[in-house]
C-alpha cells in the first residue's frame, strides 16, 4: 500500500530508503512514518538504527529514497538542527572538556545568549541530574554520567525532537530505571517528541507503546507494541526450566498440544521448551509442575534475543 | 544565511578549538622543537664567525624550511581527522551552523595555534643565536622579517593540511609526503619545478625583506608582490576547497 502523502503532522516521513557504503546496506528499501510522542525504534545490533538515526539527522546521504524530518529535506539543511536533539550511542563527549564547556559550546552554536545559556544549563542539568558534576571533566564521567551528559547537551536547546540511540546501552540496572523515567517525563513534562531506539523490546516497551521494529535494514513491523506482540506471541518461545523432578515435567509437558518440543540442556535439572503459545504455557505451567511433583528454581525466555523475532518476522 | 549565526558559531567554535589546541599534548611537540632550536642555534652562534649571514641561514633552512610546514601539518592533519575518527565531531556536524562555516571555525584556530607556535620558535632562535653578538639593528630586521614569514606561512601551511585531513583517512601519511617529498626536495630542485611549492613564495617573499645570508642572494626568488598573491590564492583555495569537502563529506 502505498503511504498518503507527506503530512505535516509526521515527525518523520521515510520512504522506499536504501543506504549501502561498498557492500555493506545500511538500509534496504526503508519506509517508516513516525507521528508525534515517544517512538521506540527496536532492533538488533547491525540492524540498521544507527545509519537512519544519520540519515535524519543529515549526516549521510541515502543513496536511493526520500526522507523528510518534520517537514524538511536533512541532507545539507543545517537549520534543522535547530529542531533536533540528538544523543549518540558512541562517546561522542570532548574529553579534555568540562560538562559545563560542552554544553557552553552547544549553546553558543545553538545561537544562545550568554545569560539565558547559563540559566538553561542550570536548568538541563537539573532535569538530568548532573549538577554536581558539571565542573568536572567529561572524561572522568560514568557511563550513566556520559549518557545523561549527552541528553542535556541533546536537550539544551529545547528541541522539537530528540532522537535517543541506544540510551540505555552499558548502564545498570538503576541508571536504566532512571533513564526511562527521564524519557517519560521528557515527553509529559517537557513535551518533546522523543525516538528512542534499543535491541531490547521490553526496555522500549517500558516508555512507549508506539514502535517500529528494524531488521537487516527494512522495517518489518510497526504500531502499537500489543500488536507486535501478539505477531511475536505466533512465534515459537524457547524457554528454559531449571530444577528437580524435570524429567517427570518433560514427559508431562509433552502432552500438551502448545509444546513443539522439549530438549535436555547438559544439565539433567535444565529443559529447553519450545512452546507456540507462550500464555497458555505460563498459565498452565502451575498445575504441570504440581502434577510432576517437580520444584521449579528458575525459568526464562530465550527470546529477549530478538534476532529469533525478526527471524521469523521476514520469514527466514 | 543568518550572518550572526555564522558569526556567533564561527567564534564559539574558534574560542574552544584554540583551547583545545592550546591545552592539548601538541602543546609539547612545540616545547621540544623549541628546545631544539634553542639548542642547534645557540650553539651554532657561539661558533659563528658571521652572525648576519649564518644566523639567517639558519633560520631560513631550520625554521622556515623544515619546522614550518612540519608544525603546520602535526596540528592541521589532526584537528578535524582526530575529531572524525572518535566521532566527537557530532556536536559540531548536528549543530544549526552549515558545516563550511563551521570549518572555518576550525581553520582560525588552527592558523592562530600554529602562528603562535611558530613566533614562538622563532623567538627563542633569534634570541639563542643572536643574543650572543651585537647586531642589535640588523637582527631586529632578521627576526621581524621571518615573524612576519612563519605568520604568512602558518595561515597556508595550515589552509593545506586541514584540507588534507577531511581529504584522506590517513591525513599524516599524505602530509609527511607532502612536507618532506614535495616541500623539502621538489622545491629545492634547480629550476622552475621549485616554483610548485609553497616554500619557493614564502622565500621569495623572504628575498625582497632581509639583507642577509642565502635567502638574500638567492637567484630563482620570484617577484614579491607575484608572489605574496600567489600565496594568499593558494590560502584562499585551500579553505574552500576543505570548506567543500567537509561540507560534502558523510559522516558515518
Amino acid at each position: 500500500m502505498t503511504p498518503p502523502a507527506s503530512s505535516p503532522s509526521l515527525i518523520i516521513d521515510a520512504r522506499a530508503l536504501s543506504k549501502w557504503y561498498g557492500q555493506v546496506i545500511g538500509l534496504n528499501n526503508f519506509s517508516l512514518q513516525i507521528s508525534p510522542g515517544i517512538t521506540g525504534i527496536v532492533g538488533p545490533n547491525g540492524s540498521g538504527k544507527s545509519t537512519l538515526f544519520k540519515v535524519i539527522l543529515g549526516l549521510i546521504k541515502p543513496n536511493v529514497g526520500s526522507i523528510t524530518v518534520l517537514g524538511k529535506s536533512p541532507w545539507r539543511n543545517s537549520d534543522l538542527h535547530s529542531s533536533i536533539g540528538f544523543c549518540p550511542d558512541y562517546e561522542s563527549l570532548p574529553v579534555d572538556s568540562t560538562g559545563r564547556e560542552y554544553l557552553t559550546l552547544i549553546g553558543k552554536l545553538h545561537m544562545m545568549e550568554s545569560s539565558a545559556l547559563s540559566k538553561r544549563i542550570k536548568e538541563i542539568v537539573g532535569i538530568v541530574e548532573m549538577s554536581k558534576a558539571l565542573d568536572r571533566k567529561t572524561g572522568g564521567y560514568s557511563k550513566g554520567m556520559k549518557q545523561r551528559m549527552k541528553i542535556a547537551g541533546a536537550l539544551l536547546h529545547d528541541p522539537d525532537l530528540l532522537i535517543l540511540d541506544e540510551p540505555l546501552s552499558g548502564t545498570d540496572p538503576l541508571v536504566r530505571k532512571d533513564m526511562i523515567d527521564l524519557i517519560k517525563r521528557l515527553n509529559k513534562e517537557h513535551s518533546h517528541n522523543i525516538i528512542v531506539s534499543s535491541h531490547v523490546l521490553f526496555e522500549i516497551e517500558r516508555m512507549t507503546h508506539n514502535v517500529a521494529l528494524i531488521y537487516r535494514g527494512r522495517a518489518v513491523a510497526s504500531g502499537d507494541i500489543s500488536e507486535i506482540r501478539n505477531l511475536i506471541d505466533r512465534h515459537p518461545h524457547n524457554i528454559i526450566i531449571e530444577g528437580d523432578g524435570t524429567l517427570a515435567l518433560a514427559k508431562i509437558l509433552l502432552d500438551q498440544g502448545y509444546v513443539v518440543s522439549v530438549a535436555f540442556n547438559d544439565s539433567k535439572s535444565s529443559l529447553t521448551v519450545q512452546v507456540t503459545k507462550p500464555d497458555d504455557f505460563f498459565n498452565g505451567l502451575p498445575a504441570l509442575v504440581d502434577m510432576a511433583r517437580c520444584s521449579v528454581t528458575n525459568m526464562y525466555s530465550l527470546d529477549d534475543n530478538l534476532e529469533a523475532v525478526f527471524k521469523y518476522l521476514v520469514g527466514r | 544565511m543568518d550572518l550572526k549565526r555564522v558569526i556567533v558559531g564561527v567564534s564559539a567554535l574558534t574560542v574552544h578549538s584554540t583551547k583545545k589546541l592550546l591545552l592539548g599534548k601538541k602543546v609539547f611537540i612545540t616545547i621540544l622543537v623549541a628546545l631544539f632550536v634553542a639548542a642547534v642555534m645557540g650553539y651554532a652562534g657561539s661558533q659563528s664567525r658571521d652572525p648576519a649571514n649564518e644566523g639567517t641561514n639558519l633560520m631560513d633552512v631550520l625554521i622556515l624550511f623544515f619546522f614550518m610546514p612540519v608544525m603546520a601539518m602535526i596540528f592541521g592533519s589532526s584537528l578535524i581527522r582526530d575529531e572524525i575518527d572518535d566521532k566527537s565531531i557530532t556536536h559540531i556536524a548536528t549543530a544549526p551552523l552549515d558545516r563550511a562555516f563551521s570549518y572555518v571555525g576550525y581553520y582560525l584556530p588552527l592558523a592562530i595555534v600554529v602562528s603562535v607556535s611558530m613566533v614562538i620558535v622563532t623567538s627563542v632562535g633569534m634570541v639563542a643565536f643572536f643574543g650572543q653578538h651585537s647586531h642589535g639593528g640588523d637582527a631586529l630586521d632578521i627576526y621581524i622579517a621571518f615573524v612576519v614569514l612563519v605568520t604568512i606561512g602558518s595561515f597556508v601551511y595550515s589552509a593545506l593540511f586541514l584540507a588534507i585531513s577531511v581529504l584522506f583517512a590517513k591525513p599524516v601519511l599524505f602530509g609527511l609526503f607532502y612536507a618532506f617529498i614535495w616541500e623539502g626536495f621538489i622545491g629545492s630542485l634547480p629550476g622552475a619545478i621549485q616554483n610548485a611549492s609553497i616554500k619557493h613564495y614564502l622565500r621569495s617573499l623572504g628575498s625582497g625583506w632581509v639583507d642577509s645570508g642565502d635567502i638574500h642572494a638567492w637567484n630563482q626568488a620570484s617577484d614579491a608582490w607575484g608572489s605574496g598573491v600567489v600565496l594568499l590564492g593558494l590560502m584562499i583555495f585551500f579553505i574552500f576547497f576543505g570548506a567543500y569537502l567537509f561540507r560534502e563529506k558523510e559522516l558515518a
